[in-house]
Parts: C-alpha cells; sequence; structure tokens
C-alpha cells in the first residue's frame, strides 16, 4: 500500500478505512463524525481518506447513510484456513462489546446478550477460547496499579523502584484510536498514557506464554491469535511491530520455537467479520446452544463493562478503592462515570491507608474524540487541568458502538443535538 | 384597482368554503405525518447504543464477581506465572514503552 | 386577433412572479443536480455546482412557502382541479390529448373537453405537488443533518431525492416544449397573464364555462 506514509512505523498497516469512490455523494456525513478531520473532499465532491491523519476509528464507516466507506483489511478467509489447519491452535479473544453486538447479525434484538452462545460458536468453528474480559481484568489490575504508583508519587513523593513513574494526569491506553491520536496529534502527551497494553495486547502475549505452556500445553509457535473485536482500529494495533513481546519472552527461555518474529496478536476481526465467518462456515448462531469458555474465559462484571463509556473508570476505581483503602466500594455501581455525556467527571474521597491520608482523586471521562478531547488537552497543556485519571475512548457510547460493530440502519451514532449542520466546504 | 384591459377572471367561490377546510386539512396533515415520522426516528437513532450499553450492564450486575482482584483465573495467573502487577514478567509482557511521535516519523 | 378581442385573466401577478422564480431556481437546479449525479469534474468545479444547487434550493424552497402562505387559496384550488378526475380523463390519454396526432400525422382529431388543466398537466401538476415537496424536504435533510437522520433514511432521502429529480427533469422537457408551443399561454405566463377569450373557449371549455365570471365594473 502506500509506502510513503509518514505517520506510520514499518510493517504496520495504513490505510485501514477507505471511501469507494463509485458510490460517494459527496455528503459530507463522514466529515462530520471524523475525529481528526482526515477526510478531504469538498462539499459536493468525491471525499477520500488522508492515511497520515485517519486514526482508524471506523465511526465514519458505520456512519455513512450510502454505504460507500469500507475496510481494506479482510483476513475472514485466512482465519478460516487456519481454523481448519489440524497444526495450528487458534485462540479467539472475544473483546466485551463483541456479546452484546453480533446477536445483531443473526436477527436478535438490539443489545442482546449472547456470551454463551458466542463462545459455542466459537468452539464449533474450532476457535480456543481466551475472553478478552479476562485480559480486562488483567488490564486493571496492571493499569490500576500503574495509577496508583503514579498518585502516590505525585502526592507523597514515593519512588516505584525499577521503572519509570509517568506523570499525571493518566490516560487509559485501551483504545488504539485514542493512542493513535495522542502519536499523531499530541506527543507532548505521550508519557501520560498508561503504559499498560490495552487488553487485546496483553491477551495475546498471555494466550502464547501462559496459555501455550500452562493452558493448552501446545508449542507457543503454533498459536494463532484472533482478535474479535467491535473495532477497525485493533487491525492497526495489532500490526504494530514493537508487539512481538511474546516471541522475545520465550526466547530468553529458549521455548520461541522460531527464529522469526511472531506478533503477539496473529490478525484481528471485527465483529461483522466473525458473523462473516460463522455464516461463511455454516454455523448458525441461533441454534448453536450454550457452552462454557474453558479455564481463560472467566471473568468478572469489572471486566465486561470495559466496552461501554466510563466502563474501564468504573472499573477502575471499584478495584482501586479496594486496594487504597482495604474495603470494597459501597455501592459497587460508579453511575457518575455513566451515560451519554460527552465529558463525564467524578471525584472520590478516600483514606490511603498506606499513608493514613484522606486523598480527593478528581477522574474524567471522555465520551468520544470527535469535538469533546480537545479543550480536555489544552488544560493539561496549560497545566489547569483538575483531573488525575481520564478515560478516553474514540467512538461515542464507547466500544459498543466502535467501528467494526453490526450497522444499525434505523441509528446514527450522533449523540449530540444538531451542529454542526449545513455543508459548504 | 382593477386592470381595464381584461374583461373576465375566474370565480372566486370556485372551491366552496367545506372544500376549501377539507382540502387544506388533507394538505396539511400530509405535510405533517411524515414530519412527524421524521422526528420520532430522529429521535430514537441512539437507542441501540443505550441498548448494547444495558447489556453489559445487565453482564456486570448478572455476574458472581464484580471486581477485577476478585478474578480467581487472574490471582492464579499471578501466583503461578506473573509475580504481581508491575512485576517484571508483568512489564515485558503486559507493557509498553513504545509509544512514538508520530509527528517525527 | 381583432381590437376587440376580449381576455380573460388567467395567471394574476402572484402566479407569474412565482412562476418566473421557480424557473429561476429549477433549471439550474436541474442542471447542477444531473452534474452533481455524475461527478465529472475536479474538487473545486464539484463543489461551485454544489453551491449553486444549494443556493438555489434555498431560493425555490423561500419562493415555495412564500407563495403557499401568500397564494394558499389558489393552492388549494390547483389542488382540488389537479385531483379531479372523470370519465373525459380516460379518453383524454386513450388519444394523449390528440399531440401526437398533431405533430406526427399533421391531422387534427376530437378531444373531450377539459377543464382549467387537461390531464396531462393535472398529471404534471401531481408530479409537481409531490415530487416538489419531496425533492425540497430531501434536500434540506440531505444537506443540513445527514448525520443526524438513520442511515436508512438519510439513504430513502437521497433516493427518494434523486427519483424525483429525474421524474421532474423529464417533465420539464415536456412541459417547456409544450409551454412554448402554446405560445398564447406562454405570453400569459411570462408576460401580462391574459389570454384571449376563443383560444380558452377551445383548449379549457369546461373552465370557461364552470369557473369564469365576467367582472362587474
Amino acid at each position: 500500500m502506500n509506502a510513503e506514509a509518514r505517520t506510520y512505523q514499518k510493517g504496520e498497516i495504513p490505510g485501514i478505512i477507505a471511501i469507494n469512490a463509485d458510490v460517494c455523494k459527496g455528503c459530507d456525513s463522514c466529515k462530520r463524525y471524523c475525529p481528526t478531520g482526515a477526510i478531504t473532499g469538498m462539499f459536493g465532491a468525491i471525499h477520500s481518506i488522508d492515511v497520515e491523519k485517519c486514526i482508524n476509528c471506523g465511526q465514519c464507516l458505520i456512519n455513512c447513510p450510502f454505504g460507500s466507506i469500507y475496510e481494506t483489511v479482510d483476513t475472514v478467509d485466512t482465519v478460516i484456513v487456519k481454523l481448519q489447519d489440524k497444526n495450528v491452535t487458534v485462540v479467539g479473544i472475544p473483546a466485551p462489546a463483541v456479546r452484546v453486538a453480533i446477536g445483531e447479525e443473526f436477527g436478535m434484538a438490539d443489545g442482546s446478550l449472547v456470551t454463551k452462545e458466542m463462545y459455542g460458536a466459537m468452539k464449533k468453528a474450532g476457535f480456543e477460547i481466551l475472553d478478552n474480559n479476562f485480559a480486562a481484568d488483567l488490564t486493571i489490575m496492571e493499569e490500576g496499579t500503574e495509577f496508583i504508583v503514579r498518585a502516590r508519587h505525585a502526592l507523597f513523593g514515593e519512588e516505584a523502584h525499577g521503572h519509570k513513574v509517568g506523570p499525571l494526569p493518566q490516560f487509559t491506553s485501551c483504545c488504539p484510536a485514542w493512542v493513535r491520536y495522542v502519536e499523531t496529534r499530541y506527543p507532548a502527551l505521550i508519557p501520560n498514557l498508561s503504559s499498560a497494553k490495552s487488553p487485546q495486547q496483553m491477551a495475546g502475549p498471555l494466550a502464547k506464554t501462559y496459555g501455550a505452556l500452562e493452558v493448552w500445553k501446545k508449542p507457543p509457535e503454533t498459536i494463532y491469535t484472533v482478535g474479535i473485536m467491535p473495532c477497525t482500529a485493533k487491525k492497526f494495533e495489532a500490526s504494530r511491530p514493537e508487539f512481538t513481546s511474546a516471541y522475545h519472552f520465550l526466547k530468553k527461555e529458549g521455548k520461541a520455537g522460531s527464529d522469526t518474529p511472531y506478533p503477539d496478536v496473529d490478525t484481528v476481526l471485527t465483529t461483522r467479520d466473525i458473523a462473516r465467518l460463522f455464516k461463511k462456515m455454516k454455523i448458525d448462531f441461533t441454534k448453536v446452544g450454550e457452552t462454557d469458555g474453558g479455564p481463560l474465559a472467566e471473568y468478572t462484571g469489572a471486566g465486561t463493562i470495559f466496552g461501554n463509556t466510563g466502563g474501564v473508570m468504573e472499573a477502575a476505581v471499584r478495584t482501586a478503592y479496594k486496594v487504597l483503602t482495604g474495603n470494597e466500594l459501597q455501592p459497587l455501581e460508579f453511575k457518575k462515570v455513566r451515560g451519554m455525556k460527552g465529558v463525564k467527571s467524578a471525584s472520590v474521597t478516600l483514606m490511603d491507608t498506606k499513608y493514613g491520608k484522606e486523598v480527593t482523586v478528581n477522574l474524567a471521562v471522555v465520551n468520544g474524540i470527535h469535538g469533546n478531547i480537545e479543550p480536555v488537552l489544552e488544560s493539561i497543556m496549560a497545566g489547569t487541568s483538575p483531573y488525575h485519571f481520564i478515560e478516553v475512548m474514540n467512538c461515542p457510547g464507547g466500544c459498543v458502538n466502535g467501528g467494526g460493530q453490526p450497522i444499525k440502519s434505523d441509528g446514527s451514532s450522533w449523540l449530540r443535538v444538531a451542529l454542526p449542520l449545513f455543508g459548504w466546504k | 384597482m382593477k386592470d381595464e384591459r381584461y374583461q373576465y377572471e375566474e370565480s372566486p367561490s370556485y372551491v366552496s368554503r367545506r372544500e376549501f377546510i377539507t382540502i387544506s386539512g388533507i394538505v396539511i396533515a400530509i405535510l405533517a405525518l411524515p414530519a412527524v415520522w421524521i422526528r420520532s426516528a430522529v429521535v430514537k437513532r441512539n437507542n441501540y447504543i443505550r441498548a448494547r450499553i444495558n447489556g453489559l450492564y445487565r453482564d456486570d450486575t448478572g455476574s458472581k464477581v464484580r471486581v477485577s482482584h476478585g478474578n480467581s483465573g487472574v490471582a492464579k495467573l499471578y501466583k503461578d506465572f506473573a509475580g504481581h502487577p508491575l512485576s517484571e514478567v508483568s512489564e515485558e509482557l503486559f507493557h509498553t514503552q513504545s509509544y512514538i511521535n508520530r509527528t517525527r516519523i | 386577433m381583432s381590437k376587440n378581442q376580449s381576455w380573460i385573466l388567467k395567471h394574476p401577478w402572484s402566479v407569474r412572479s412565482f412562476h418566473y422564480l421557480l424557473v429561476l431556481s429549477f433549471i439550474p437546479l436541474a442542471i447542477t443536480g444531473v452534474v452533481l449525479f455524475f461527478k465529472p469534474f475536479d474538487q473545486l468545479t464539484m463543489n461551485l455546482y454544489m453551491r449553486i444547487h444549494v443556493v438555489t434550493g434555498v431560493i425555490l424552497t423561500l419562493d415555495a412557502v412564500a407563495y403557499f402562505i401568500i397564494g394558499f387559496t389558489r393552492v388549494i384550488a390547483f389542488v382540488k382541479r389537479s385531483f379531479s378526475f372523470s370519465a373525459n380523463d380516460i379518453k383524454w390519454f386513450s388519444i394523449l390529448g390528440g399531440y401526437p396526432q398533431k405533430f406526427l400525422l399533421r391531422k387534427k382529431v376530437a378531444v373531450p373537453p377539459m377543464g382549467k388543466y387537461n390531464s396531462g398537466q393535472k398529471l404534471f401538476g401531481i408530479c409537481v405537488l409531490i415530487g416538489g415537496t419531496i425533492l425540497i424536504a430531501t434536500g434540506w435533510g440531505l444537506w443540513g443533518f445527514p448525520h443526524i437522520l438513520p442511515h436508512s433514511m438519510a439513504a430513502l432521502f437521497g433516493t427518494l431525492h434523486l427519483v424525483f429529480g429525474w421524474l421532474l427533469i423529464l417533465f420539464l422537457l415536456v412541459h417547456i416544449f409544450l409551454g412554448i408551443y402554446m405560445f398564447d399561454d406562454f405570453k400569459a405566463m411570462f408576460l401580462h397573464g391574459k389570454i384571449p377569450c376563443e383560444e380558452a373557449k377551445e383548449m379549457a371549455p369546461l373552465w370557461v364555462e364552470r369557473e369564469v365570471v365576467k367582472i362587474e365594473r
């Protein structure tokens, strides 16, 4: 593809989202959804996507009224070949938001929760399951702990041993579109991103190390990890060249089984892709019955709400509260970060038992980058931001409305009332 | 003032009062009904997002364990493999220092 | 025509000015609309066409809304005439108003008596009423807020705009041809609003008989 792309590292996939010029009517809908102004083309003329600015979120794709925007990367057939190969263990990593949306592709009501049916269909297709919700719980343990370290460093001057301590506010790093947004537009804020990988990128190495060696007892090089995501940007994230940590980890222990580095996540299917895969393999999702996911499909309520806006924050608050105070948060529902508002903020006052001091933590949740993020980032750059921990999700409503989700023809992702109206330029 | 150069015009009573009311009622109703339909569809446009969000919250409230530190699988992972959060293994597998400034590639 | 010719006022000033604005906005709209459908030019030119389309679309909307308010009684009369049918309409359509015979065979055939609008004009009137309303409504939707509409509805708006756009363009071609062919009517619409009594008695006998009254001075 575009070999001259400037904002891509070697090996990354540029231009996951593209516009079909034959179908584009120049109506400007997509421009109003684009968080980075990556869509070029004047009102009335054929539009195209600037791959340098594009963060692959896919909001334009699921919101084009004329269906003229498409994904250039389709690995459904590759995955089917791998599934039929007896020497390969294909591990499916289904994200939280997939289980409330995939039913829609098979005629179920919006928001049907079909975790067990999804496991059943995946098992029937030949997947081993590592539920991404398990990795989400792991993410909370890592990212929450990291936040506590950063907060104690900032408030009490506590030194961490063995690694650098980043500044506050800490940003979540689960959303690959958001990470690319920071990397391309606000590089000065990169240290504020949590160093914890996204759940998908934790699940990949987990499957190839712990999963391969301790759970499935298979050689790591024969594990083929497939992210099943509500997201087009995850395809980009999986292709980032640095995400070969399982290979390097195993290499040191002499267990890598190969001399060429293999990626942590081999390929990514969107919710639409996996539905197409089931249909191609003639698996009737509605009749497949319920199945349990196995040892790496154990997840908690905190892991599953990652798919919602505010979910990562709520899960992090539940765990950080327990770690800091020794008590569970009462009630567990942290409702201030729920809902469809653009920027939600809350503060929690709690007792840090280690230092015996009362601390107030200011939290913010950005629901959709487009139109919401810039004031937040500018205030951080100016040093006036009151927040300590900020969750950012690119898509309005969170991952449940991601760019890889089933396209709802009777809906639109537009959360605000109206503006901007009327195309001109 | 009437133009003197013509002698005939349409009778203003061509449409009777009753007909006028009936027809204008029908016209306005036909204009208004689609407007109501469009408005209701626009108001309901985000419902699918809310339905999916509620689906995940249902999954949360229906779970036996609702906090990440209560996940026994994760606890087992730390016990058998990774040690503790931010351990050396965690840093290597679950953390990254490779965010890059893409304005400078 | 003699100097003692008597005249009927067919198109008062409100109708004529409405029609003028309609001509000035719909013809550019049709041309730019066709260009926007085929998308043959570069970015700047297409954008220019779209801007012309938008501006003339606004003019047409204001024109239609103003006439709907100012000339509401005439709109209602137009609706009543356009939607009143009789057996004569079937007869008219079976010989297509005698026009093909006139143009192709140079032969005059007997045409059933018609009101102010003949059956073809009624069909045109219905298409303009419904199609025009749909074009205006969908045009505003597609221009202003396609992102707020549910996708299927925005796509439906696009399809309707396309179908009725083409339909009205085709009707417009026939309308322009016959409008100029009926030169007395052309003058009435574009100049003074009057047509001669004899002409009216031949073209619209039922109208003259039932709806036209002598002015008492």
